[in-house]
C-alpha cells in the first residue's frame, strides 16, 4: 500500500515542481532514497543530512526509529528543513 | 547577446542587463532562490552555477535556457574510500576540449567531460601526498581558483585556501606546489612552507599567461614564470596586503586591481572608505581608485567578487557584502553603482547573455 511523502518548496522545484509523491515502500528510508531528490537528502555516502528531519503521521522520526522505520502504507512523510540559517 | 552581469548571492542568483555605455542598469528577478550562489558563469551557450544550500548541500546547477529551467549534476560526491565528504562548491572553470573544472570544499577538485551533467573527483589533486599539511580558513578548505594558461591547455593551476597555488603541466595529471616565497605568517615556525598558504584569490593573465598574481592572507604577489618564484607587492601605495578579491585588465598585464581590507583581525576596508587600488606598472606603485564610491563606509568584497569585462576600453565591476554592485565602464576611473540592496554577494562574473 501505498504511502505519501510531501516536499517543501524549494526540494519541489528540484522534483521539477511536483511537493506530493505517492509510493511503495518498506521504511521510511526506502521512501526518501526512491524520490528524484535523493541527493538533496543524502551526502554521497548515504547518510541524511543533519538539518533534514522527517515526520511519519506527525511524529519525528529522529525519534521513533529513524530511517528504518517501517512503514503500514496509508502513512504521510513529511520532509522539514530544520530551523537554521539566517 | 548582450553584455550582463552574473551576480551570486547568498540568496540567489541576479542578473544585471546594462545599455552599451555600460552607464545605466537594470536588475532582473533572482534566480536560483534559495540557494547560495557561489560562481556563476555562462559558457558554451550554458549557464553553470557552484550552488550551495545549507540543508540540501552543493551542488552544481546548469540551465541552457538563460535561467529558466536548471538542472543539477548527477551524483556529485566524493568516494567513500577518500574519507572525505563534500562540503560547498567553488568555483566553475572551462578547460580544453570541453571540459569543465569545479573546486570545492574540502580542498578538492572534479573534472566533466559531459557538459556539467556528471562529474568525477580528481584524485591526483583530492589525495595529493601533501594533503595532512593542509588546514580550512575561515570559510571552509575551499578549491576557489582555477585557471588555464591561454597558450597551453594542458597546463592549468589551482588555490585551495589554506593549502596554497598547485600547477600541472599534464592537464591534471600530476600537481606540484607552487608558493616558492609566498608568506604563511600564521605558522610561525615555518613562514615560508611548502604548502599550507592561505591564497585568497589566483589569476593568471590571458594574454601573458607566464605572469600570474595572487590576494593572500599574507601579501599581494606576482610571479612572472609561471608560480615559480613570488615577489611580494605591498607597500607603494597599498595600503594592506589583507583582500580577498583581484582582477587584472585582460587588455594589459601591467593592471591589477585589489579590494584591500585593514587585516584579519579586522576586515573592512582601511581608512572608512570602499578604496579599489591600481596598479599600472605590475604592482610597483598603488594608487586609490574611489571616484563614485561611498565615503564614508566599511565594506567588503568576497574573493569572487570583481571581474573584467573583454570590452574596449576594459570595464570592471565588483559587488559587495552589503548587496550593492559598482561598475566602471573606464577601468577604475569612474564608479557607478548599478545595484543596491541586494543580498550579500558572493561573486561577480561578466557574461553573454540572451
Amino acid at each position: 500500500m501505498a504511502v505519501t511523502v510531501l516536499l517543501p518548496g524549494l526540494l519541489a522545484d528540484q522534483a521539477g515542481g511536483q511537493k506530493e509523491f505517492e509510493l511503495d515502500a518498506p521504511t521510511v528510508g526506502a521512501a526518501l532514497r526512491a524520490l528524484p531528490v535523493r541527493d538533496l537528502l543524502f551526502d554521497e555516502h548515504d547518510e541524511l543530512r543533519s538539518l533534514v528531519n522527517v515526520y511519519v503521521d506527525g511524529a519525528a522520526t529522529r525519534e521513533r526509529g529513524g530511517l528504518e522505520t517501517e512503514l503500514e502504507g496509508g502513512e504521510t512523510i513529511r520532509v522539514v528543513a530544520a530551523i537554521a540559517g539566517g | 547577446m548582450s553584455l550582463a552581469v552574473l551576480v551570486g548571492t547568498r540568496k540567489g542568483l541576479f542578473v544585471l542587463r546594462g545599455d552599451e555605455d555600460r552607464r545605466q542598469w537594470t536588475v532582473e528577478e533572482p534566480l536560483l532562490t534559495g540557494w547560495d550562489v557561489f560562481h556563476a558563469i555562462t559558457h558554451d551557450g550554458a549557464v553553470y552555477a557552484a550552488a550551495n544550500n545549507f540543508v540540501y548541500g552543493a551542488t552544481v546547477q546548469r540551465s541552457t535556457d538563460f535561467g529558466k529551467t536548471w538542472e543539477r549534476s548527477e551524483g556529485l560526491g566524493l568516494p567513500e574510500e577518500s574519507g572525505l565528504t563534500l562540503e560547498k562548491t567553488w568555483h566553475v572553470e572551462p578547460g580544453a576540449d570541453g571540459t569543465l573544472w569545479l573546486g570545492a570544499a574540502p580542498g578538492v577538485l572534479f573534472r566533466s567531460e559531459d557538459k556539467g551533467t556528471s562529474w568525477q573527483p580528481v584524485e591526483s589533486l583530492n589525495a595529493h601526498p601533501t594533503r595532512e599539511r593542509w588546514n580550512p580558513g575561515a570559510g571552509g578548505m575551499c578549491t576557489h581558483s582555477i585557471q588555464i594558461d591561454s597558450k597551453n591547455d594542458q597546463t592549468i593551476y589551482i588555490a585551495i585556501s589554506a593549502a596554497g597555488v598547485f600547477r600541472s603541466d599534464d592537464g591534471g595529471e600530476t600537481w606540484v606546489p607552487k608558493n616558492k616565497g609566498t608568506a604563511a605568517d600564521f605558522i610561525p615556525d615555518d613562514p615560508f612552507p611548502e604548502v599550507g598558504q592561505c591564497v585568497h584569490k589566483l589569476l593568471v593573465h590571458p594574454a601573458q599567461p607566464e605572469r600570474l598574481w595572487q590576494q593572500n592572507h599574507c601579501g599581494v604577489y606576482r610571479s612572472d614564470d609561471r608560480g615559480e618564484n613570488w615577489e611580494r607587492l605591498e607597500g607603494n601605495g597599498l595600503p594592506s596586503g589583507f583582500g580577498f578579491p583581484l582582477a587584472l585588465d585582460p587588455r594589459d598585464p601591467e593592471v591589477a586591481l585589489v579590494i584591500p581590507e585593514v587585516g584579519a583581525e579586522n576586515r573592512v576596508t582601511p581608512d572608512g572608505r570602499l578604496g579599489v587600488y591600481k596598479t599600472t606598472d605590475g604592482g610597483k606603485s598603488w594608487e586609490l581608485s574611489s571616484n563614485g564610491l561611498p565615503e564614508p563606509a566599511w565594506g567588503a568584497v568576497m574573493r569572487e567578487g570583481m571581474s573584467f569585462d573583454r570590452l574596449d576600453p576594459s570595464g570592471v565591476y565588483f559587488g559587495t557584502q552589503s548587496g550593492s554592485v559598482f561598475v566602471s565602464p573606464d577601468g577604475g576611473g569612474e564608479w557607478i553603482e548599478a545595484a543596491s540592496q541586494l543580498p550579500t554577494i558572493l561573486s561577480v562574473e561578466v557574461a553573454e547573455w540572451q
